[in-house]
């Protein structure tokens, strides 16, 4: 039995693979199979390229068109997680996380923030399994939350299907286990601390399921010593006070990605709460550093 | 984790919301499930009369009407087995030998009595499935009717040479013992026995999400008593036993192509080249559409064609003079070719699925790969129609 690592880069961030796999040349079609299938889902559902499958549909605003199964699966999971949040957690908010998340620094005016929230709400969005329609032109999608955790599952899929039984996938912090080491003990696997990114906040067993992490330290813009987090209330369009990061873990990346979004969303306040209510193992860290939740530092 | 305590209801709904994504199968997913079913077909199958030509004898061609049995289980593990059990009747009269009529056209001549024979047959494989596409399976068969026992064994294996591809080979072996009904009254041989060795392997491609392509070579290698008893061959002015070689060989090649065009719907396109060492060669190209309808109802149509030409010995009469030492005069070995047309229709209730079909083969001299020469009168037609029931206990 050997281990393999594969490091690349995919979604937008630093990804690896790592397996134990007797065969070398199961783990080298594994490591296909994983590359190509992140880079199909980035080119479908991107929403920082402008020739993926959700700016096609943006750019068909006015006409019912009809999407294929996966958009579909994803579009209801997106639907659901939207009524269970109260419209917290909203893909058509993507005009509003980019308004926030721009590179060039600045704080958005008002009129850009209400601009955007005009082109902002599921509700105004008209899904009927597998039609979809949207009434307004500009509106953008953004996937984030969902589409690179459920990339992690697919790929850990994947692997086992390939016969790679021990390993994980670890989509920029996003992790799928594929299975517990050969001898059934589980992988160590590290949550990246905030500050330092570099250094893991904590460390903890995983031998299935999958961990997921939102936060915006990556990502925070700081204007004149003030902190503004790119996670976006898309009701106010307003950015929430937050964590600087939630991870959770669950039977799937998917489901712990979407606990962990929608934790961020929820914010300092109530953020917590839920991810208590859930059951699901989790670790908060705020942005003095703070942690909390179960999962011991 | 969370599996000792009940989830809450936000986990609940969390994780119904992600079940389409697979969100609640992630450990699951390398388990695999045997489906376990037993199954009844009853299945009348009719060859078209004689008609519009001379023959000799009744018209009236072979009926046969089966029902087949059919039970899949688990057996521990990941093994599963397969039983199968058939029994037939069989009525009619077939061919026994062509003369030549006016203008030397080929006239046919039936044998006398009409016939009523009965075929019972069962055939077991047990599986081992040890996942991601790795299957042993080993099978045994045994069919009986009056003059004619068969007893044959098997095994496959196929493997995954990658994600992609996967390999499977096999072989089996066959052993025939025939012994003739009124062998003595009608100079047939009274007993004889042919062996049948086979081997194939094959490579399946996984070329993409929905497609997947198949290709095998097949080697068959039969030795024995390969003549029919029942036929006779007009040579000259008299009718000699039908007298082949004992020995065949023949090799052929498969292709097999899967696209699922979505999952309600996939193509499935098969084709089949073959040669023998007797000088014959045949193609057999099929296409059927699996269509899935309002979830549970599933329609299949599908048409086939098939062609060969014929064996070096085979003629429908042979003068005096012409040598031998073989002569066959059985439709089987001449030159001709056919089309089929089918349709099936399952309906799933519950645990219950419904089946029924039909299919209508037509074949002709015209259709035949090269030269046809004279028409054989005997090649046949015929109308297939099937009806079975389904129990699936997942």
């Amino acid at each position: 039995m050997s281990a393999h690592v594969f490091e690349f880069s995919g979604m937008g961030c630093p990804c690896a693979l790592h397996l134990e796999a007797d065969d070398e040349s199961v783990a080298r079609t594994a490591r296909a199979l994983v590359f190509a299938e992140v880079d199909r889902l980035d080119r479908k559902y991107s929403h920082y390229r402008d020739d993926s499958l959700l700016a096609t549909l943006c750019a068909t605003a006015g006409e019912p068109i009809e999407v294929d199964a996966e958009t579909a699966n994803l579009l209801d999971f997106a639907a659901e997680l939207h009524r269970q949040s109260d419209g917290l957690f909203d893909i058509t908010a993507g005009r509003l996380t980019r308004l926030w998340d721009a590179p060039g620094g600045r704080v958005p005016a008002a009129d850009e923030v209400a601009a955007a929230l005009r082109l902002t709400g599921w509700q105004r969005i008209e899904w009927q399994r597998p039609h979809l329609r949207l009434p307004l032109a500009g509106v953008r999608f953004d996937l984030g939350g969902i589409v690179k955790e459920y990339a992690a599952d697919r790929c850990a899929e994947l692997c086992r299907a390939a016969g790679v039984k021990a390993g994980v996938v670890d989509l920029g912090g996003d992790l799928a286990l594929i299975g517990p080491h050969p001898d059934g003990t589980p992988w160590i696997v590290g949550i990246k601390a905030p500050q330092a990114t570099d250094r893991a906040a904590a460390r903890i067993e995983l031998a299935r399921g999958g961990l997921a992490t939102s936060g915006d330290y990556e990502r925070a813009l700081i204007v004149d010593g003030r902190r503004y987090s790119h996670i976006v209330d898309p009701r106010t369009g307003q950015p929430v006070a937050s964590f600087a990061s939630v991870s959770v873990v669950a039977d799937s990346c998917l489901v712990a990605g979407a606990a962990a979004t929608l934790a961020m969303l929820m914010g300092m306040a109530r953020g917590g709460d839920y991810l208590r209510e859930l059951g699901l193992p989790h670790l908060c860290i705020g942005n003095d550093g703070r942690a909390s939740g179960d999962i011991a530092r | 984790m969370n599996a000792a305590k009940r989830p809450s209801s936000s986990l609940t709904l969390l994780l119904a919301a992600s079940a389409a994504l697979g969100g609640q199968k992630s450990v699951q997913a390398d388990e695999t499930g045997s489906a376990q079913s037993v199954g009844y077909r009853f299945n009348v199958y009719d060859e078209d009369a004689f008609s519009g030509q001379p023959v000799i004898g009744s018209p009236e061609r072979y009926h046969v009407d089966s029902q087949q049995f059919a039970l899949d289980t688990g057996v521990g593990g990941r093994n599963t087995l397969d039983v199968n059990a058939t029994h037939e009747v069989m009525s009619g009269s077939s061919p026994w030998y062509l003369v030549p009529g006016p203008g030397n056209k080929p006239v046919q001549v039936l044998s006398g009595a009409t016939i009523r024979d009965h075929r019972s047959a069962v055939q077991a494989a047990v599986t081992h499935d040890a996942g991601a596409n790795d299957t042993t399976s080993v099978n045994a068969s045994y069919s009986a009717e009056r003059d004619y026992h068969a007893t044959a064994i098997g095994a496959e294996h196929s493997m995954p040479l990658n994600v992609a591809v996967t390999l499977a080979c096999g072989g089996s072996f066959s052993h025939d013992l025939i012994r003739p009904t009124d062998a003595e009254l009608y100079d047939r041989i009274s007993r004889a026995q042919k062996n049948t060795l086979s081997g194939f392997g094959g490579l399946t491609w996984v070329l993409n999400k929905a497609s997947v392509v198949e290709s095998g070579i097949q080697i068959n290698y039969q030795t024995g008593y390969l003549s029919d008893p029942y036929k006779l061959a007009t040579v000259g002015d008299v009718q000699l036993p039908d007298t082949r070689p004992e020995k065949r060989t023949e090799g052929a090649w498969l292709v097999r192509y899967r696209y699922a065009l979505n999952a309600d719907a996939a193509l499935h396109a098969d084709t089949r080249v073959a040669a023998n060492s007797w000088g014959q060669h045949s193609l057999a190209l099929e296409v059927s559409w699996y269509q899935r309808v309002g979830g549970d109802w599933q329609l299949v149509p599908g048409l086939r064609y098939y062609a060969q030409d014929s064996a070096r010995f085979y003629a429908p009469f042979f003068a005096a003079d012409s040598g031998g030492p073989y002569f066959s005069s059985d439709y089987r070995l001449g030159a001709f070719g056919a089309l089929a047309a089918n349709l099936n229709v399952r309906k799933r209730i519950g645990h219950w699925e419904v089946t029924a079909g039909a299919e209508r083969y037509h074949s002709s001299t015209s259709y035949a790969l090269g030269s046809s020469g004279v028409p054989d009168p005997a090649i046949v037609s015929y109308t297939r129609v099937y009806a079975g029931l389904d129990f699936h206990f997942d």
